[in-house]
């Protein structure tokens, strides 16, 4: 492998950035300009934003988002091993079901713990009632 | 069919120390018991896992004895190892895990419903890094290396109403995420260059060919020793270090640092000596430098320090610089022989910590040590021990801990560096004496002090190691040197 061999990366790194420098400075060049403050605003569905867009949400939505890409990432995992889990045999059966049960039980604990109830009063019970007080 | 060499036995400390640690939350939102039963439970596990350990240990020595065979020792399709050197560092690790729970158990009592989230993690953190002294193949290690490190962090910000306790937790996930990218590119480089994950195949590699042109591996291995520096805080890479042990809980920041220098330094003897030792003739200057730098580096800045957990922390970089000398010496049992010595040294002396200025304090200024002999004599005697220990006065398990990798390095024709330690010891020597003076020299503050059942316990046994290992070194010294990499 010599540096020559790079070459074709180096020719698409400079079409690459000399197409985004074209098209940008062709459009500043040949466009009207005719600006007012709806199009300086930033793009929302095409409808003027009502409210600002940083803002405060339940901590909960993450909870969720959280939880449903660990099982989501688990079952990437299952794919990749029920495309081979003929040739794999037992050994790939127990090692998956070692797997399964521990997201199986990161499960019960964030449920018993409550992060599955989406109303936060109820939540609160599962806690010790010292945290309680403190929350 | 494929069927990979299964060997269960490798893998089942691991395994109980998972099972264990999901066991500790399934009893907790089950039951919601008293904290004993769970460290029952974490116990339980710590056994069940320790067994087993010694099992393997049995099996590595008789295969190495000729009543087995060596191949045994190779599992799950030459992922995981079970050779001495793997057990070893195991059994250290879990000792020191059993023995940075009980350090931290006031800590871990006062966390309340999360107490059984902070034990699951000590486990799993504990398990990571055992996979990491056991792996044969690179990226295994970067697995093991992750799985411990992710524990880490969060277990640095375990006290969440301490805004230091967070900024630990932050600067170290930021920093560490940063150096493990740094490790896994240089793992990715050593297979562009040598076409292999496993250290055993490198060695193979390296004594099969000789590459004339080793760029690539050369950065290679530079980035590996970069990653793998920074986790062992060797300087220049120790800039987390001091603020993480300050800011850390100090119940857990005993066992945080133990483990992970246990588990990197055991990464770096296996790595480079073991899987690149025939290129040492381009590590050796690199090492060298880090370790003088981390030795007269950490001891200097150590001196200065106003607050006793930076004061260890700059002393625990020192550490790393004087371990450092026993990889350069080419000696792996030196270098086990200085981790397992010094972690029991680092869970003791956080204990003490934690039992002057409190648990989950974050703040453990120098002046609440003034007197301390007359407000606790036997935690001031104790960690005055533990603090000879660490400066390496002879009858400690220190000197001879000290005396090894420098006699190693000093056969491997690094005269300098061992100068250049001896001189850093020197100076490593004023760091603790100030503490002991500032202990038993002034007069006391505030009343007697209130010692935790527990922290007198890992107190007592790190001491009695320290003297009985200083004295008689002989029965460790002969388990480190058999447990030889493959």
């Amino acid at each position: 492998m010599t540096l020559a061999d790079y070459l074709p990366i180096g020719i698409m790194l400079v079409l690459a950035a000399g197409f985004v420098a074209v098209s940008l400075l062709a459009s500043r060049f040949f466009r009207p300009n005719r600006p007012t403050p709806e199009k300086l605003d930033p793009y929302e569905c095409g409808i003027v934003p009502e409210v600002e867009p940083v803002q405060r949400f339940p901590v909960k939505f993450y909870l969720v988002a959280m939880l449903f890409v660990i099982f989501d990432v688990e079952i990437i995992f299952l794919f990749a091993w029920g495309s081979i889990w003929t040739e794999l045999g037992w050994y790939g059966v127990a090692a998956v079901l070692i797997f399964t049960f521990f997201v199986l039980e990161t499960l019960v604990y964030v449920w018993k713990r409550g992060a599955l109830d989406w109303n936060v009063k109820r939540r609160s019970r599962y806690l010790a009632p010292e945290t309680r007080r403190a929350a | 069919m494929i069927t990979p060499e299964i060997s269960w036995l490798a893998i089942l400390p691991e395994l109980g120390l998972a099972l264990g640690a999901a066991a500790v939350l399934l009893v907790e939102v089950q039951w919601k018991p008293r904290a004993q039963v769970l460290g029952m439970v974490v116990a339980g596990a710590l056994t069940i896992a320790l067994a087993f350990t010694v099992v393997q240990w049995i099996r590595a020595q008789d295969a190495v004895a000729g009543a087995g065979q060596l191949g045994d020792l190779v599992a799950f399709s030459r992922m995981i190892l079970m050779d001495g050197f793997a057990v070893f560092g195991r059994f250290a690790l879990l000792v020191t895990t059993a023995i940075g729970i009980t350090a931290g158990w006031r800590l871990i009592e006062g966390l309340g419903r999360r107490r059984a989230e902070a034990l699951a993690l000590i486990l799993l953190a504990s398990a990571g890094f055992s996979i990491m002294v056991s792996a044969n193949n690179l990226v295994m290690v970067f697995l093991g290396l992750e799985v411990g490190s992710i524990a880490l962090y969060v277990l640095a910000g375990m006290t969440r109403s301490s805004s230091t306790s967070d900024e630990a937790a932050l600067k170290y996930f930021l920093l560490g995420s940063f150096a493990s990218a740094i490790f896994i590119y240089g793992v990715a480089l050593i297979y562009a260059g040598t076409g292999q994950f496993e250290i055993l195949a490198i060695r193979s590699f390296f004594s099969a060919f000789i590459v004339t042109s080793p760029g690539v591996i050369l950065i290679g291995i530079a980035l590996m020793i970069v990653g793998l520096g920074f986790k062992v805080s060797a300087a220049p890479f120790h800039a987390w270090a001091p603020d993480v042990y300050q800011g850390a809980p100090a119940g857990f920041v005993g066992y945080m640092a133990a483990v992970a220098k246990i588990a990197g330094f055991a990464a770096i003897a296996r790595i480079l000596i073991t899987g690149l030792g025939d290129l040492e003739v381009n590590w050796l200057p690199v090492v060298a430098g880090i370790s003088a730098l981390s030795m007269v580096g950490g001891s200097l800045l150590a001196l200065v320090q106003a607050d006793i957990r930076r004061m260890l922390a700059y002393s625990s970089v020192a550490t790393a610089g004087f371990v450092m000398t026993g990889v350069v010496g080419g000696a792996t049992s030196g270098v086990l022989f200085y981790v397992a010595v010094y972690a029991l040294q680092l869970v003791g002396s956080f204990a003490v910590v934690a039992a002057v200025s409190g648990p989950a304090n974050s703040a453990s200024s120098m002046d609440e040590y003034q007197g301390l002999a007359t407000r606790s004599p036997g935690l001031a005697a104790g960690f005055t021990i533990l603090l000879l220990g660490m400066a390496g006065l002879p009858l400690t398990s220190g000197f001879v801990a000290k005396f090894g990798v420098f006699s190693d390095a000093w056969s491997a024709g690094y005269q300098w560096l061992v100068i250049v330690a001896v001189l850093a010891s020197v100076l490593a020597f004023a760091v603790y004496l100030r503490v002991v003076v500032n202990m038993y020299m002034s007069d006391a503050e505030g009343p007697t002090l209130e010692v935790p059942d527990t922290a007198r316990w890992v107190l007592m046994i790190a001491a009695a190691a320290t003297i009985i290992w200083g004295i008689l070194p002989g029965s460790l010294l002969d388990l480190a040197s058999s447990a030889f990499p493959l």
